[in-house]
């Protein structure tokens, strides 16, 4: 990241507190603050696991979005989220809340997983889940 | 097994150690979506998922998609309802595609059938240009300028 050729796939939130929001995922996920961002319009870069968070402010439209604003969310109507798929999701839940993670619930057992969520500080939904074993992808 | 390569580090889909990471969408209809990231992005189906509950995945670069309908709370998630995008317009997170070569992803995914809300501008660091997926969802796409370096 940046990409030498191709491409490669980061998950953008908009955050109120930039700093705040850089912690929380160092401090709950072992996220790698890579820049902190500063406040004339470069975001936080945070590696994590396979992929990269980037954080920035809101605001309104800009010339390559001319009717998009962006904002923190309405916590309770969610249409996109990032999805941790873990190998032991009792471990991850409990080492995750002695770190200060926020969880909806338990984990809760469903078809073909196991499942928890958890509240970042803008209160954006991120799912925790594990699948059943014998459960596989391609 | 479905796996990723990043930073000379292995993840798989469901992992056996540590943690993966995927991108959750809401979606309209699956199989609309799933042939959207295959087609423009190059990603490779590898659940359709069906009506049961069970989400599509897709591998794309170095992470997953899933997808799957709405609906209303699950007792895992009391107080939160699941919809595509109410209002395409105002935006809390979404998927950022960083690319070595943006005018190349710009033309390819185009013919590939993706529409770009504007062509790629220069902006503070970097050049981009927004896509609109089937359910309204914007993707980022930006190139960084040459001499930016994270981490």
């Amino acid at each position: 990241m940046p990409p030498r050729d191709g491409f490669t796939v980061a998950h953008f939130l908009t955050v109120t507190d930039v700093d705040r929001s850089a912690r929380f995922y160092e401090r709950v996920f072992g996220g790698r603050i890579l820049t902190r961002g500063n406040n004339i319009g470069a975001p936080a870069f945070i590696q994590l696991a396979n992929t990269w968070l980037i954080l920035y402010f809101g605001g309104g439209p800009t010339p390559d979005k001319p009717a998009v604003t962006l904002g923190v969310p309405d916590p309770d109507v969610v249409s996109s989220f990032m999805n941790i798929r873990v190998a032991d999701i009792q471990a991850c839940y409990e080492l995750w809340r002695s770190r200060g993670a926020e969880f909806l619930t338990e984990p809760v057992d469903k078809p073909g997983e196991t499942c928890c969520y958890i509240r970042d500080p803008d209160g954006h939904l991120i799912e925790v889940g594990q699948s059943k074993p014998g459960v596989a992808y391609g | 097994m479905s796996e990723v390569h990043v930073a000379q580090k292995t993840y798989k889909m469901p992992p056996v150690e540590g943690i993966t990471i995927a991108h959750f969408l809401t979606v309209t209809d699956v199989e609309r979506s799933l042939q959207f990231y295959a087609k423009v992005f190059g990603g490779r189906i590898l659940s359709k998922g069906d009506s049961d509950g069970a989400p599509g995945y897709l591998q794309i670069a170095n992470t997953w998609l899933i997808v799957n309908v709405g609906g209303g709370p699950t007792p895992d998630k009391p107080t939160v309802t699941l919809s595509v995008p109410p209002d395409p317009n105002k935006v809390s997170s979404f998927m950022n595609v960083r690319v070595a070569d943006i005018q190349a992803c710009y033309a390819e995914w185009r013919k590939h059938g993706a529409e770009f809300i504007t062509e790629p501008k220069p902006k503070y660091g970097e050049t981009r240009c927004y896509i609109r997926d089937p359910d309204g969802y914007i993707i980022e796409v930006g190139q960084s300028n040459p001499d930016i370096t994270y981490g």
